[in-house]
């Protein structure tokens, strides 16, 4: 329940005018939501702020990541301005070689990715989104791809299967995974909340606004569909995704269009 | 300064009698105080010379004349509002972008084939602006639309900044633009990174800068 809210934050997020999590925020419901950009590096290893490529964020829709020389990953076009020397490449298949390629075709968990490399600063923005910053210590991230705007040039991606939950979110059945020591920058459609799910309190989600998790968690897929759905009256949350564990849960304040919402 | 952001969508003018701010037709939200609002036939000021180079140069957004005195609230589309202030120098910037700018602001068309000649014609293309686009001079304060929101990056002679050229709004300043390509083997086989053109921009000054690929 001691959600780690303390305000021992990135000073660069705070920096950057963004609303750091405000410590000891009542508790909403049985969680706490922690605010966006919130999530901070305690317990990371000490010399983790040293480490490469510094992310930021400019406002809530604008990433900012300076690079000395360091190379990060973001999705294909997403630069919108830069200083310095910059170089873009594509990965192709997503950066995971033959293997990753030819698993990410299969799936259908295409993404295009490109390497950003060199001297300056950088920023990223895409359609508007909101940004999120995730900063993961050994930990994997799930997040869909589309939602994926740049990851530290150090983690790891790669596919895995959802099983039925990504069918009822309108997203296939697989997702991508994001590990390593690092940084990543996700998107979503509105400022996202970042709820945090312990063993004591599991967490149930809406499809359409799930954006991404990270952590220890087991997630399940539960239906209240009952015979009113079938009559015409289903209160449109047929189906819902239930999170327990002990991790955090990424949930946007919009809702893609899925299966479920329309039951 | 007229201009007072409510939030980051709407603004709020301050009209006194004497000076004048012109608006893009439409844009007007609510008002108080006695404030009339007159459609400027001639899209701006100059006379009809200047209304004509607008027109040939489609740069001509339907503008009025907001008088009076009192506050106006102004929005357009729920675009972000970026309010920029000039202190004497050049601000370039699409017509259609214009919300609302002081009038004393003096307007004008500049032809993109005046920076770099036929590069710069190419750049125009590129970056949507078309051969044309609009320049205010002067002292004063303008309201400008962007999707998404706004930030500004400062160029500084050692600095050049490149741009994203559907994601550029604005600049001003003494600046240089021009388009630079990084093309290779890589574009031409389908496998580009999606940042093939970009817009250097030298001098001393600021760009602006959307935080989206997309039109308004």
């Amino acid at each position: 329940m001691d959600a780690q809210t303390s305000a021992h934050c990135d000073s660069q997020a705070r920096a950057s005018g963004t609303g750091v999590g405000k410590e000891g925020s009542a508790p909403r419901g049985r969680f706490r939501a922690i605010s966006a950009f919130g999530i901070c590096c305690r317990g990371c290893p000490a010399g983790y702020l040293r480490h490469v490529a510094m992310f930021r964020l400019q406002g809530s829709k604008v990433l900012a990541i300076d690079m000395t020389g360091d190379a990060v990953k973001a999705k294909n076009g997403s630069m919108v301005a830069y200083d310095g020397q910059m170089g873009f490449k594509k990965l192709s298949g997503g950066g995971e070689g033959i293997r990753g390629m030819v698993t990410r075709r299969i799936t259908g968990e295409q993404m295009t990715l490109m390497e950003v490399k060199g001297h300056g600063t950088c920023w990223f923005a895409d359609r508007a989104s909101e940004i999120n910053l995730v900063a993961l210590q050994g930990d994997t991230l799930y997040v869909e791809s589309s939602n994926l705007l740049a990851t530290d040039g150090g983690l790891r991606t790669g596919t895995s299967f959802t099983g039925l939950r990504g069918a009822s979110q309108g997203n296939g059945l697989f997702t991508t995974t994001v590990e390593g020591h690092g940084q990543a920058a996700i998107m979503s459609d509105g400022p996202a909340v970042v709820l945090r799910v312990s063993p004591q309190f599991p967490l149930t989600v809406d499809p359409g606004a799930y954006i991404a998790h990270q952590g220890n968690v087991r997630q399940s897929f539960q239906s209240g569909v009952s015979f009113r759905t079938f009559m015409g009256e289903g209160g449109g949350e047929a189906f819902q995704i239930r999170f327990e564990g002990d991790g955090l849960v990424y949930v946007q304040p919009s809702e893609r269009n899925t299966i479920a919402g329309d039951v | 300064m007229p201009f007072r952001e409510i939030n980051s969508k709407m603004i709020e003018a301050t009209v006194m009698p004497g000076q004048r701010v012109f608006s893009q037709r439409g844009a007007m939200l609510a008002y108080k105080g006695e404030v009339s609002f007159t459609p400027n036939i001639q899209g701006g000021q100059g006379g009809i010379m200047s209304m004509i180079g607008r027109r040939v140069a489609n740069e001509a957004t339907p503008l009025m004349t907001v008088e009076g005195s009192g506050t106006v609230l102004f929005g357009h589309g729920g675009h972000h509002i970026q309010v920029i202030s000039l202190a004497g120098d050049t601000l370039c910037v699409e017509a259609d972008r214009l919300l609302a700018f002081d009038g004393t602001l003096q307007q004008g068309t500049m032809f993109m084939g005046s920076q770099g000649g036929v590069m710069g014609m190419v750049r125009g293309q590129v970056t949507g602006q078309g051969l044309f686009t609009t320049t205010l001079k002067g002292h004063g304060a303008v309201a400008v639309m962007a999707h998404g929101g706004v930030i500004e990056v400062p160029i500084t002679p050692q600095r050049p900044v490149h741009v994203d050229p559907q994601a550029y709004v604005a600049h001003h300043g003494d600046v240089r633009n021009k388009l630079s390509t990084a093309l290779g083997w890589r574009d031409m086989v389908g496998r580009g990174s999606g940042e093939a053109f970009q817009l250097e921009l030298s001098g001393s000054g600021a760009v602006y800068v959307q935080a989206s690929e997309e039109k308004l």
